[in-house]
């Protein structure tokens, strides 16, 4: 039943010790394309267009600088195992996800409570900027990506609705 | 001149597409291949593993280019990268916009020949625009 399992990207690479920011780097990018680790130096993904090309570069990178990388196109053997790949991948989103909606939620507690010289709206920006990087790398639809942008919306909506000029940040203050 | 790259181009290989256009080779010809097999003797990659005008270090191949051919252009290097690579390294607001509008244009006009002629006019509209905003 091959059709039930998703095609995924593997990864395997191993750089020298040292200098520690190649390692470092690498790590960065696949941490930024949502890649989850199989085990030391071995990184998955879903293989789709955009992260087949992200991975050649990460690859080709690595060679770059005196390291090894090998590029694997592979379905796991059983459904089973791919749905506990599958699962994990949503559990990290989730886990981010979750993240956003504290903030998001904090962030209008705050704003009701009145200013305190909070630029409310920078804050909001910055929490909305956090969640659009996790859809990016949310490929399997994480349960709570639509309460995030739900916490997201209305926390905007109330500071829109409190229409408090320093909660817009510096130089929106009124008269 | 010849000129090849890969199909199915995306923000990186869009914009070079523009700049060999507009800065580099006016009367330029492009294939877009899906093997490196059929790639014409005589043309020059770009965006393709290995070759002179491609990924280097921390550049994507655009940044390359701009550096071999001596344009400058450091807003729009900054836009493109942070689009391509995704690292934020410019903090750009542009590039979320130009990372959507290029993806949804290439699902829209999936032939790479359309699609350039297209996005030379989005990358036009973006580099007038921020020549006004150097002034």
């Amino acid at each position: 039943m091959e059709a039930d399992k998703t095609r995924w990207l593997i990864l395997i690479y191993h750089l020298p010790r040292e200098p520690s920011r190649h390692r470092v780097a690498v790590w960065r990018k696949l941490k930024t394309l949502g890649a989850l680790y199989l085990q030391d130096g071995a990184a998955v993904l879903p293989e789709n267009d955009i992260t087949r090309e992200q991975l050649e570069w990460l690859q080709l990178k690595v060679r770059e600088v005196g390291g090894e990388a090998t590029l694997w196109e592979a379905l796991p053997n059983t459904v089973a195992e791919d749905g506990n790949l599958v699962e994990a991948f949503r559990a990290s989103r989730e886990e981010a996800y979750a993240e956003i909606i504290v903030a998001a939620e904090r962030l209008r507690r705050k704003a009701a409570l009145g200013t305190d010289g909070t630029p409310f709206m920078e804050e909001l920006g910055k929490v909305e900027r956090e969640f659009r990087a996790e859809r990016r790398r949310d490929y399997f639809l994480s349960p709570s990506r639509d309460k995030a942008a739900e916490a997201l919306k209305s926390t905007r909506q109330f500071l829109l609705e409190e229409r408090s000029p320093e909660s817009f940040g510096a130089g929106s203050r009124g008269p | 001149m010849k000129w090849a790259t890969r199909r199915g181009c995306y923000v990186d290989r869009t914009a070079c597409v523009w700049l060999i256009r507009r800065f580099v080779d006016p009367e330029a010809t492009f294939s877009f291949f899906a093997d490196p097999a059929e790639v014409p003797e005589d043309a020059e990659l770009f965006d393709v593993a290995g070759a002179r005008l491609s990924h280097h270090g921390d550049y994507c191949s655009f940044e390359t280019f701009l550096k071999e051919y001596r344009v400058e252009d450091r807003a729009l290097v900054e836009i493109v990268h942070d689009a391509d690579l995704i690292d934020e390294k410019y903090g750009r607001p542009e590039s979320e916009g130009l990372d959507s509008t290029i993806r949804g244009m290439q699902t829209s006009l999936p032939d790479d020949d359309v699609l350039t002629r297209h996005t030379d006019v989005l990358f036009d509209g973006l580099y007038a625009f921020l020549g006004r905003e150097i002034l």
